[in-house]
């Protein structure tokens, strides 16, 4: 039954993916017992916490199998949640071949996440807004949007050396404000404090919290308890970040 | 005040984009973070407690983004976070960080205070929303399953 093997690791595969993407726990275990019980599984019992999956399936024949999946890094990611859950739609409507299946799921999972030039887009324009947003002038706008420029580029060398999520938030954190301050010394932004609120948006872990806290609401409460205890815990690394170099600069820049 | 509703559009729009949604939802999210804003804004003309705004504003949103996201297919979090970013209170963050490190006691508790206030509201009204979401799906559920009975249902939004 070696199939009935890969399809559970197929499953699984699709678990992950909407997981890292940074679905609830309620869509992951529910996309999961659904493709199983299309592809003929009698029962199906999974676990989701935060970083991992567990699934055990029996089979119409009796067979019984348990697979297990470690979760290590989330990207936010809509637009793979979109794409498994059209998967999933279609497969339980009629259920596709296995090599099919891993063939549509592959191209799901290669998919690149947002190209860089939208990334960077993304950026400028959350972080301009929002300086806007909290009160700041057109000059600090730009400050922000060049703050947020260099925040990016942080960011990103920071997930391609796998820093962990804390160390990652507490040197982004610094380094935005460390450039607020010093494009307001060198004249450009007027008010450091609304260029670094604007380049914090970006940072807060918004989504964490609004997944975990719909994921509380519909009975995952270990999931729901983590993710938020970890939204609390990142807010308080930018808090300690910002902090680090406000310190040397003085508070009130 | 309209440049700050407008900020909150192209803010939303940013955040959108950030978290790789595509096409037309874009523009439903944009779209969103403005009225979040505009809902905050008539709340606090209504009555004066900003907390209350904070819940109201996000309790409307989210109910919005709920009812959006299932006419749209698309997962909830998808619009509902971008839509909500208007209320993430990040400078009550910044400024008790600040209050913390020059040891400014008292503005460190009262900036701290609003922090959790603000970002309690938002959660409560996200978490309301979240709850009436699932009374009326799954009286609906209920009203197909007498009406169709088996084969496997369509995955939710």
């Amino acid at each position: 039954m070696q199939s009935n093997e890969e399809l559970l690791c197929c499953i699984l595969d699709m678990g992950e993916v909407l997981l890292t993407a940074g679905a609830e726990v309620s869509r992951v275990e529910d996309t999961a017992v659904r493709i199983a019980r299309a592809y003929g599984f009698v029962r199906t019992d999974i676990v989701t916490i935060t970083e991992c999956i567990m699934i055990t399936v029996r089979a119409a024949d009796g067979q019984i199998l348990t697979q297990v999946r470690r979760i290590t890094h989330r990207q936010n990611d809509m637009w793979r949640i979109e794409a498994v859950n059209a998967l999933s739609r279609e497969v339980c409507a009629a259920p596709l071949p296995l090599a099919e299946l891993e063939r549509r799921l592959r191209v799901i999972i290669e998919t690149p996440s947002n190209p860089p030039a939208a990334a960077l887009l993304a950026y400028l324009l959350a972080a301009g807004s929002f300086t806007v947003f909290f009160g700041g002038s057109l000059r600090d706008c730009i400050a922000s949007m060049l703050c947020s420029a260099i925040l990016y580029a942080i960011d990103r060398s920071g997930i391609r050396i796998r820093l962990q999520p804390f160390v990652r938030t507490v040197a982004s954190s610094a380094a935005l404000s460390l450039s607020a301050v010093l494009l307001v010394r060198l004249g450009l932004g007027e008010a450091a404090d609304k260029v670094i609120i604007g380049n914090i948006m970006i940072l807060i872990p918004g989504l964490a919290l609004v997944t975990s806290l719909r994921d509380l609401i519909s009975g995952d409460v270990i999931s729901g308890l983590l993710g938020a205890s970890e939204a609390v815990l990142r807010a308080a690394a930018i808090a300690a970040g910002c902090a680090l170099v406000l310190m040397y600069t003085g508070g009130a820049v | 005040m309209i440049l700050q509703i407008f900020a909150a559009l192209t803010g939303s729009l940013g955040f959108g984009i950030m978290f790789h949604v595509k096409g037309p939802k874009l523009a439903v999210i944009a779209a969103g973070g403005a009225a979040c804003w505009i809902f905050y804004l008539c709340a606090m003309q209504w009555q004066d407690s900003q907390i209350i705004a904070f819940f109201l504003s996000a309790l409307i949103t989210a109910v919005l983004a709920e009812l959006l996201a299932r006419r749209l297919k698309a997962p909830v979090p998808t619009l509902l976070m971008p839509m909500l970013i208007p209320l993430v209170p990040g400078s009550d963050l910044y400024y008790t960080a600040i209050a913390f490190v020059g040891n400014d006691m008292a503005q460190f508790v009262s900036f701290g205070e609003r922090l959790v206030k603000e970002s309690g509201a938002m959660s409560f009204g996200v978490l309301v929303a979240a709850g009436i979401a699932q009374i009326v799906i799954q009286a609906q559920r209920r009203f197909r399953i007498y009406r169709t009975e088996g084969n496997c249902r369509k995955p939710r939004d």
